[in-house]
């Protein structure tokens, strides 16, 4: 027969760490409360116990349903009622978490206390007298240091035995007096309504009247009536609430025990080296200064241009050379021995359809993989709990909390990780506002368009580079403003309340399997989503219909009989370009695609196909974009390589496009939906198609609007545009804008009094 | 009784009370901060604050912070 086990504990205590030891799985673990939100099962190792599952709840600190972690712990235990359960309680801050504890026994399930980080707690100079807390609270109790595997096998022993035993001791009340008087009397009304061994839970959860257990009992109004009255006599006697009254009770009862087998080795009050340093990276003053000097120096590793970028280097080494020239070269051997030839479709398909698709987002890897392995040390050493703590204060200024800041600086180097690094936002509106805008901020691949527009429009201006940032941060805080006052985001951001873990060294296989983690799961999407939509961009550019024949636009060019005079004419009057410019390009599907859907970006001010591809294939990656306007702007790659910021096309971009056009061009990139990569990493985090659309229609929409008001606006003002449809338009869009910004919000009722504003549906 | 965001950093202070619904009680009263608990304030941010109850570091945002009182 299957034995179910539950490891079950306060957030951060170390269950994810002990399921791993236990289970020989690789779960993530973070110095971070809150890491686990859903379930894991596995199987325990060993041959001797391959009948017996491990279940890892996620952290919580008690059983009542408010977060939404403590609905899926609290659901579990409750309704799937496991063999038996493990409780781990960090020795080093053991009166918190013998709360859950309490509550933990009262379930009537066997249970096993696992005493973890004693290694610790010895460092402290604490002491813990096992016995006497085992005699104490009426349940085996077992020393363990999870992190370096002591105590794990008597642990597992002791539970097994448990779990086929079946038969949770008789155990002392928590409670005392009045309230237990009280709550023995409800255990008589109830009695009959529930299962016997999980009586005194479902007395006290009457007690606290916790909706949700009272409803499963099924009770008569009559006795509902009668546990009424009892609760309001002792509320009464006691001048509290009932819920304040069981709280109280146990954290008395805590402290009666711990008053006997724990001996402190620091007076209260005193300061842990873990304070001292909160003293210092969490100062007023000194605070943002040394998040900032980190960040710099993370960027500075993992994406300057110095020689100490490991990660830029790595990453050019993989464009250049295993994307640039092992991987086509592999495979043009390869297809050279299959006898396809260049020119053909399936050798297209295969080289400038997928080996350069994916080679491009494939390149980014090596750069994250850098900046995820830093990130993950400052996360396992405690740091980023903190940062969210100095970022607080700012951030709530524009309607988000301070584990929004965390995002938002990832997505600088790529959009993908920031979106992922949301995760760690517990409250459901925060986190979904995040997602929405974070991928705001120019990422790696948009410095290229950058570079293009500055250089060939605006003399390289560094002016050009600071703007987009500004924009990407302007557009993030407006966007807080904005959508706070949406119902769906409503309210003030949740009350900023995180426990800080202690420092620790950091622990290298958890560090490089976090950063693994998250790099595979980027890698697994340039397999798929990037695979897909590269085949079919590739197909549209290459396929198109040149003077009424259908087939690769490259060959039909090169055919003599195809290729007249006057269609030449013909194609560069349809695309309106010179005609000594035609390409074969500008005959594709995405061409007359391009074409046909430019006048969408007329209003502002690039509204003609090239830029219109442009923008389109920067769907699929963003540095994509100058490619693309290399490839249009017919940069022939016989000369030279064609620079990463286009520089031998400035002058002809230059003499297509005003300023200010080229302007609200950058702006509109910047700023719309993000590449597939990072559609498909928000689509993965808001988990609802509805969200996912929701957030790149907002993304699309806000650079849109921003774009037509700079363009016709501002070309207004600097002489560029003159007045017209457009120009309204804009101011249209301005008023809309400013009144989306002063208008009074929708005020719910609920706003302000969620903590966590999940809603607790077990 | 003062708010606990006006206690001095570094003081040790026992709470006298907490306000609020009962839904931020509770779940501040699951973290440790009950009456009669002693807490130390570890450091203060522009009236955020760190504090040490039952030895655990716990960062709270001002409007959690007015609510305690010492």
């Amino acid at each position: 027969m299957e034995i179910k086990i539950a490891l079950a504990g306060n957030p951060n205590s170390g269950k994810t760490t002990l399921f791993n030891d236990l289970t020989g799985s690789r779960q993530y673990v973070g110095n971070w409360p809150g890491v686990t939100v859903e379930k894991k099962e596995g199987r325990l190792k060993g041959s001797e116990y391959k009948d017996v599952i491990i279940q890892d709840l996620p952290g919580i600190y008690s059983l009542s349903p408010y977060t939404l972690e403590e609905v899926v712990s609290r659901t579990y235990l409750v309704s799937e009622k496991p063999d038996a359960i493990i409780n781990i309680v960090d020795g080093t801050n053991i009166e918190r978490n013998l709360y859950l504890t309490t509550q933990l026994l009262e379930l009537g399930i066997p249970m096993v206390v696992a005493l973890n980080m004693m290694d610790l707690v010895r460092k402290n100079g604490d002491k813990i007298d096992v016995k006497s807390l085992s005699k104490e609270i009426g349940c085996e109790v077992v020393e363990l240091s999870a992190l370096k595997g002591e105590g794990c096998d008597g642990l597992i022993k002791k539970a097994v035995a448990l779990a086929k035993g079946n038969a949770p001791a008789e155990r002392e009340s928590v409670l005392s007096g009045e309230v237990k008087e009280a709550v023995e009397s409800i255990e008589d009304i109830i009695k009959g309504s529930a299962d016997d061994r999980f009586i005194k839970w479902n007395a006290i959860k009457a007690f606290e009247r916790d909706e949700k257990a009272v409803a499963a009992l099924n009770l008569s109004s009559d006795k509902k009536a009668k546990i009424e009255e009892i609760i309001e006599k002792t509320e009464k006697d006691l001048d509290d609430d009932s819920e304040s009254i069981i709280t109280n009770e146990r954290y008395n009862y805590i402290t009666n025990i711990t008053a006997k087998s724990v001996k402190k080795g620091r007076a209260k009050g005193e300061l842990s080296v873990s304070d001292k340093i909160d003293r210092i990276v969490t100062n007023r003053i000194l605070g943002l200064p040394i998040f900032a000097a980190i960040m710099f120096f993370i960027y500075a590793i993992a994406m300057g241009g110095w020689s100490v970028s490991i990660g830029t280097a790595a990453t050019d080494f993989t464009n250049d050379v295993i994307f640039g020239e092992w991987v086509p070269g592999f495979f043009d051997t390869l297809l050279s021995a299959l006898n396809v030839e260049e020119g053909t479709v399936l050798y297209g398909l295969i080289q400038d359809g997928i080996v350069a698709g994916v080679g491009a987002v494939i390149g980014f890897v090596p750069q994250m993989l850098v900046l995820f392995f830093l990130l993950s040390i400052l996360e396992d050493i405690g740091y980023m709990a903190r940062v969210a703590f100095v970022m607080d204060r700012i951030f709530r200024q524009f309607g988000l909390s301070g584990k929004s800041f965390i995002p938002c600086l990832v997505a600088t180097g790529c959009g993908v990780p920031g979106v992922m690094a949301s995760r760690t936002i517990e409250n459901e509106r925060d986190r979904k506002m995040t997602i929405m805008t974070t991928t705001f901020m120019p990422c790696g691949a948009k410095l290229p368009i950058i570079g293009l527009i500055a250089g060939a429009v605006f003399g390289g201006s560094p002016l050009i580079a600071a703007s987009a940032y500004f924009i990407g941060i302007g557009s993030i805080i407006l966007s807080g403003i904005i959508l706070k006052k949406f119902k769906a985001f409503a309210g003030m951001p949740a009350p900023f309340v995180m426990e800080l873990p202690a420092y620790h060294i950091p622990s290298w296989v958890g560090v490089l399997r976090a950063t693994w983690e998250r790099g595979w799961s980027f890698i697994k999407r340039a397999g798929s989503v990037i695979v897909v939509s590269s085949v079919i961009i590739w197909f549209l550019s290459a396929f198109g219909t040149v003077n009424g024949h259908f087939g690769l636009v490259d060959n039909l060019f090169e055919d003599e009989t195809v290729i007249t005079d006057e269609y030449v004419t013909q194609l560069a009057d349809k695309m309106n370009i010179p005609e000594e410019d035609v390409n074969a390009m500008d005959a594709s599907l995405l061409a007359s695609v391009g074409n046909a859907a430019s006048f969408v970006f007329k209003p502002l001010g690039f509204g003609s196909w090239k830029p219109t591809v442009a923008t389109v294939t920067g769907l699929v990656a963003k540095e994509e974009v100058v490619g693309t306007f290399g490839v249009l702007y017919n940069y022939d790659d016989g000369e030279e390589e064609f620079g990463e910021e286009g520089e031998q096309i400035w002058d002809r971009v230059a003499a297509d496009y005003t300023p200010i056009a080229a302007f609200s061009f950058m702006i509109f990139n910047l700023l719309c939906a993000p590449c597939f990569a990072a559609i498909g990493a928000i689509k993965r985090e808001m988990n609802n198609a509805k969200w996912t659309w929701a957030a790149i229609g907002y993304m699309t929409g806000w650079a849109y609007v921003l774009a037509l008001i700079v363009y016709n606006i501002g070309g207004l003002i600097a002489g560029q545009v003159s007045f017209g449809f457009g120009t309204v338009l804009a101011f249209v869009a301005l008023g809309c804008l400013l009144y989306l910004l002063f208008r009074k919000g929708y005020v719910g009722e609920e706003s302000s009094k969620n903590l966590n504003a999940v809603s607790a549906n077990a | 009784m003062m708010p606990l965001s006006m206690a001095d950093v570094g003081s040790l202070v026992s709470i006298k009370k907490i306000s609020g619904n009962d839904e931020v009680r509770q779940h501040l009263s699951e973290l440790g901060f009950v009456v009669n608990e002693e807490v130390s304030v570890v450091n203060k941010n522009g009236g955020n604050m760190i504090v040490n109850v039952k030895n655990s570091r716990i960062a709270l945002d001002k409007s959690l912070a007015n609510r305690i009182f010492i």
